[in-house]
């Protein structure tokens, strides 16, 4: 099964530390290079559903109280999670080297 | 503009999500839209940027998650059901049993979505069936069903004096005087009659409708003053001369601009001048309700008193209409009794007025008749509303029968899953609820639709201009009642459509199923499928018989002799202010001159008056007795439609002239009586003497009158009605200030209107006239409603072919796909493809046959329900019938032959390979 690009990309924004909704809508453009210009609700539904698979979870802990607004509620990648995200990625890192075996792709 | 999206509006943008996602991620998703709006604020964006995205994020996102929410299974988190501590047995049962109902819900929606063809067909069949429904319910409704739009109207009824000729009378006032005087029955009790009038005063003489009334009359309606005050006693009783007049909202805003100085104005009616004093406030938008509201369609309200006729109201015989309010708690059936006890009192003490008028008829021959108001108002539609009613009915039933083979079409294709359901364990209540959850869902999704195409049904109604007897008021109400109906059709369409499958799945032979390849295992559904078909042929086989009679009917009337021609007569009506012209040489001169002018007019052949003109809806009757015959009793006299006529009328009616002479200018006010009679006149009274220079007498008449002339039988009201005896008596003898003009045109008879009108004002700048009309018009009026019945019927019928034709052909298709298997046999061991054929299509017949027999008994008995609306034609017309019975025949031998022909060219060994 493969994972949707949007799952991937929050799973990605996630892995460095945790964030907040649209610290994780601003991390998703940045990664993509203002790519993928993710909206809020496009964001949560998905969030939504990998928050109740389990695959991220609310957190608890809040960074210090001088850069934090009280309200905002933080993101961080589950144990299932980050293993989902390690499988895309290592998938994809295998593609890549077929990719260029064949040829494909310029030698980074 | 401030810098930071105010939260709260942001909430309402996420109330667009389900309650479960909102409580799980709402206020993270709160921020998140928050902040990505003040972001795009800060990078200079408008109000209208800032929210567009963020609106247009909600409409993309929130119905797929309500679409989830729904389909969801996964049982709540833990720690949410931990919150709510009432989590009792029952309510966890509740679940399940929703939760399975959505669970067969989501099937039913995964297969149509597999199959949409299937689902937009069944849909949009009995969406069809449901709108044709949903509309004549709705107007059923509106006119039939919900009561007049009066205070109280439950208890407004109708007062009527009945005799043989007319059920539906006129009173006296003195039959009005003792009603009156019956309070344990009647609340209050009205006289008033809309009539012509006559408004001078204004640049061109005009002509309003006038209701006159007693003062009773607007408190028996509960009608209020919206300004100044309506009448008292005082002012409308006959003898008291208060010149006074009420008029509605209507005319005041029309003809006085809404203007408050209207109350206290005059206007000249019928030549006396009457003061407005007050305003009638509708009770309802009289322009919109059934029979344009009846009793207040008028423009303005005059005192009884003011009502033209010659020697009082007292002495008037039977002019006005009656209208009651039945006392809290009195019943119709006690008013009738009381009213009966009134008429034997009144015709005992021969206190009613001897005679007068030409609708009067001897007062022993009367009985005082008393119906509810609505019956009064709208009884006339109701043959054609149900008929129509009944009609869409069978339509949908055929829908439904329709629907329901497709649904067993496909339970027989599902009969391997169903099994194998049933066999893992799934009970068959659990498969048969299945199916009925789908039948409910086809039949919900239906009647949504089907309440939309209702309103363009009856936009399409509206727009083939129904008859009188079809009204489709305006204010159609989209009610709780309309809803309610629609929702019980829907459950009877669930019912029809999914008790077939339903039952057969509940019963399904497992082993057999589950062993045989399931084509094989269809032969069980066939006797379900041939009755549905014989069902569906035979309703189809009715539609299309009846749809025959009221075509047969419809040129029946088209076809009835009318008695004269139609084409090129100019009509009009007048009536003179009884005040100028009281005189009846003053009438008669008015008469004569206006005739020569008419008759100067360029394009009139030949002109003359009648009072009532034939189709014209005017119109009375006489008794009379023949001098030398024996005198019957007064309630027994004969009675013979009664027109007054001047020269020349047959002539321009092309009413033959059968023996003795027209009428001549001689005969007027100074010259002995005489009368012409038509062939049925003579030959009824006469039957072997000559008519001509017989004597007869009539309570109208003073002396008595010669026949000086036979002219032939005419229509007077419909071109269907039996022909009756008719007494033409001489205009310039009975001079009266109501009468109407025909006049025979070498051009279009139209075109005349104006020189015609001139020629008029030339006698009397005064006078108005109207109904303006050519005479076909009126005949073509009386006949719409055969019309407008033999078009939808047709149209009905042609539906029921329609899916008829597609079902029978389905089922066979269906049947023959089925059989394939062992038709291939069957060849392959030498029958031959003619044998094949044959037997399919002689199956086919048979049931035909069936169906046939079902269906015209069917017709027949529908038929009877429209002999009010059938005319020239019996319900058992066997050209109607057998006719209809042809045309199924024919339908269905041609959906059956098609597939059976592809069944006899089965290839027998591609058949058995499949295998």
């Amino acid at each position: 099964m493969t994972l949707r690009p949007v799952e991937f990309h929050i799973l990605l924004a996630l892995a460095a530390e945790e964030r907040h909704g649209y610290a994780l809508l601003q991390e998703v453009a940045s990664l993509t290079e203002g790519e993928l210009q993710l909206e809020p609700g496009t964001l949560y539904r998905a969030l939504h559903r990998m928050l109740k698979d389990g695959w991220v979870v609310e957190s608890a802990r809040r960074p210090a109280a001088d850069v934090d607004d009280e309200r905002r509620r933080y993101y961080r990648l589950a144990p299932l999670g980050r293993r989902i995200a390690a499988a895309e990625a290592e998938r994809l890192h295998r593609l890549v080297t077929i990719a260029r075996a064949h040829r494909l792709l310029a030698r980074a | 503009m401030p810098d930071v999206t105010p939260r709260r509006l942001v909430w309402w943008l996420v109330r667009a999500y389900p309650p479960r996602f909102r409580q799980d991620v709402g206020l993270g998703l709160v921020d998140a839209i928050q902040d990505r709006m003040d972001a795009r604020r800060a990078a200079g964006a408008t109000a209208f940027g800032v929210w567009t995205p963020a609106i247009l994020d909600t409409l993309r996102n929130a119905p797929p998650e309500w679409m989830r929410a729904a389909l969801d299974r996964t049982p709540r988190q833990p720690d949410s059901i931990a919150h709510q501590p009432r989590n009792t047995g029952r309510e966890a049962r509740g679940r399940t049993m929703i939760d399975r109902l959505l669970q067969d819900i989501r099937y039913a929606l995964r297969l149509w979505r597999r199959k949409p063809g299937f689902a937009f067909v069944a849909i949009l069949t009995l969406a069809l069936g449901v709108g044709a429904n949903t509309a004549m319910f709705t107007i059923v409704n509106a006119v039939l069903l919900r009561p007049l739009p009066y205070h109280n109207a439950d208890r407004i009824v109708s007062v009527w004096g009945r005799t043989s000729a007319f059920p539906r009378g006129l009173l006296t006032y003195r039959e009005f005087e003792e009603s009156a005087k019956l309070p344990q029955t009647f609340e209050s009790v009205a006289l008033w009659l809309p009539q012509s009038v006559n408004i001078t005063g204004t640049d061109e003489p005009q002509r309003l409708v006038g209701t006159f009334v007693t003062a009773s009359f607007f408190e028996v309606l509960g009608l209020r003053a919206e300004r100044g005050r309506l009448f008292t006693n005082e002012e409308s009783a006959p003898g008291t001369v208060k010149p006074v007049a009420v008029i509605t909202h209507t005319t005041w805003q029309r003809r006085f601009n809404g203007d408050p100085g209207a109350i206290g104005a005059t206007m000249i009616v019928n030549g006396v001048p009457l003061t407005v004093i007050g305003v009638l406030q509708p009770p309802f938008d009289p322009d919109r309700a059934p029979s344009d509201g009846y009793y207040i369609s008028t423009d303005l309200f005059i005192p009884l008193a003011q009502f033209p006729t010659p020697n009082g109201l007292a002495a008037a015989g039977p002019v006005m209409l009656g209208v009651a309010r039945l006392a809290p708690g009195a019943t119709v059936a006690r008013a009738a009794s009381d009213l009966d006890l009134i008429q034997k009192r009144l015709a005992a003490d021969g206190s009613q007025p001897a005679a007068s008028g030409p609708s009067f008829t001897a007062a022993s021959g009367r009985t005082l008749f008393v119906e509810p108001a609505q019956e009064s108002v709208v009884g006339t539609s109701r043959p054609a509303l149900m008929l129509l009613f009944a009609a869409v009915g069978v339509v949908l039933l055929i829908a439904c029968v329709n629907v329901s083979q497709l649904l067993l079409a496909r339970a027989v294709d599902r009969d391997r899953e169903i099994a194998l359901r049933a066999a893992l364990g799934a009970s068959r209540g659990a498969v048969t609820r299945q199916l009925t959850v789908e039948a409910l869902l086809l039949a919900f999704v239906a009647s949504i639709v089907g309440l939309g195409l209702g309103r363009f049904a009856i936009a399409g109604l509206a727009w083939l201009r129904p008859p009188a007897s079809v009204p489709i008021p305006t204010d159609l109400p989209f009610d709780a009642v309309v809803l309610l109906f629609n929702g019980a059709v829907a459950l009877a369409v669930a019912l029809v459509c999914g008790l077939a499958p339903a039952v057969r799945a509940a019963r399904p032979d497992l082993a057999r199923t589950l062993q045989a390849g399931f084509r094989r295992a269809s032969g069980t559904g066939r006797r379900t499928r041939d009755t549905f078909m014989v069902v569906e042929m035979a309703m189809s086989v009715a539609l299309v018989a009846l749809s025959a009679l009221l075509i047969q009917s419809l040129l029946a009337v088209q076809q009835a002799p009318l008695g004269f021609d139609a084409s090129n007569v100019f009509t009009l009506q007048f009536r003179l202010p009884q005040a100028k012209y009281a005189k009846p040489e003053d009438i008669a001169r008015f008469f004569k001159a206006t005739i020569e002018n008419v008759r100067a007019v360029p394009g009139v052949q030949s002109a003359a008056l009648v009072r009532a003109v034939p189709f014209s809806g005017n119109g009375g009757t006489v008794a009379y007795n023949v001098e030398g015959q024996p005198q019957p009793d007064p309630a027994s006299a004969p009675q013979a439609l009664f027109h007054l006529v001047t020269p020349d009328y047959f002539k321009t009616m092309r009413i033959p002239i059968l023996e003795g002479r027209d009428f001549t200018d001689r005969d007027d006010l100074t010259t002995p009586l005489v009368a012409v009679v038509n062939e049925t006149f003579a030959r009824r009274v006469f039957p072997d003497e000559d008519a001509i220079g017989k004597h007869i007498t009539t309570p109208q008449t003073k002396g008595p009158i010669t026949i000086v002339g036979v002219v032939g039988d005419a229509k007077h009201y419909t071109s269907t009605e039996p022909q009756r005896a008719q007494l033409y008596a001489a205009h310039y003898q009975v001079p009266l200030i109501f009468s109407s003009l025909v006049a025979r045109t070498n051009v279009a008879p139209m075109s005349i209107t104006d020189s015609v009108r001139k020629a008029i004002w030339a006698v009397d700048k005064d006078q108005p006239v109207w109904s303006i009309y050519s005479l076909e018009t009126a005949v073509d009026r009386t006949q719409g409603q055969s019309r407008f019945l033999a078009l939808l019927l047709g149209i009905f019928a042609s539906v029921a072919l329609l899916l008829a034709g597609v079902g029978i052909y389905g089922v066979t298709a269906y049947g023959v796909a089925q059989r394939t298997h062992e038709i291939g046999i069957r060849l392959a061991l030498g029958a031959s493809g003619e044998r094949v054929l044959r037997e399919i299509v002689g199956r086919g017949a048979r049931l035909t046959l069936i169906a046939v027999a079902i269906g015209l008994a069917v017709a027949v008995l529908m038929g009877r329900l429209a002999t009010a609306v059938l005319f020239g034609v019996k319900p058992t017309d066997p050209a109607a019938l057998a006719g209809a019975a042809a045309i199924l025949a024919l339908v269905s031998l041609a959906a059956t032959y098609l597939p059976a022909r592809r069944a006899a060219r089965v290839d027998p060994v591609l058949a058995l390979a499949e295998e």
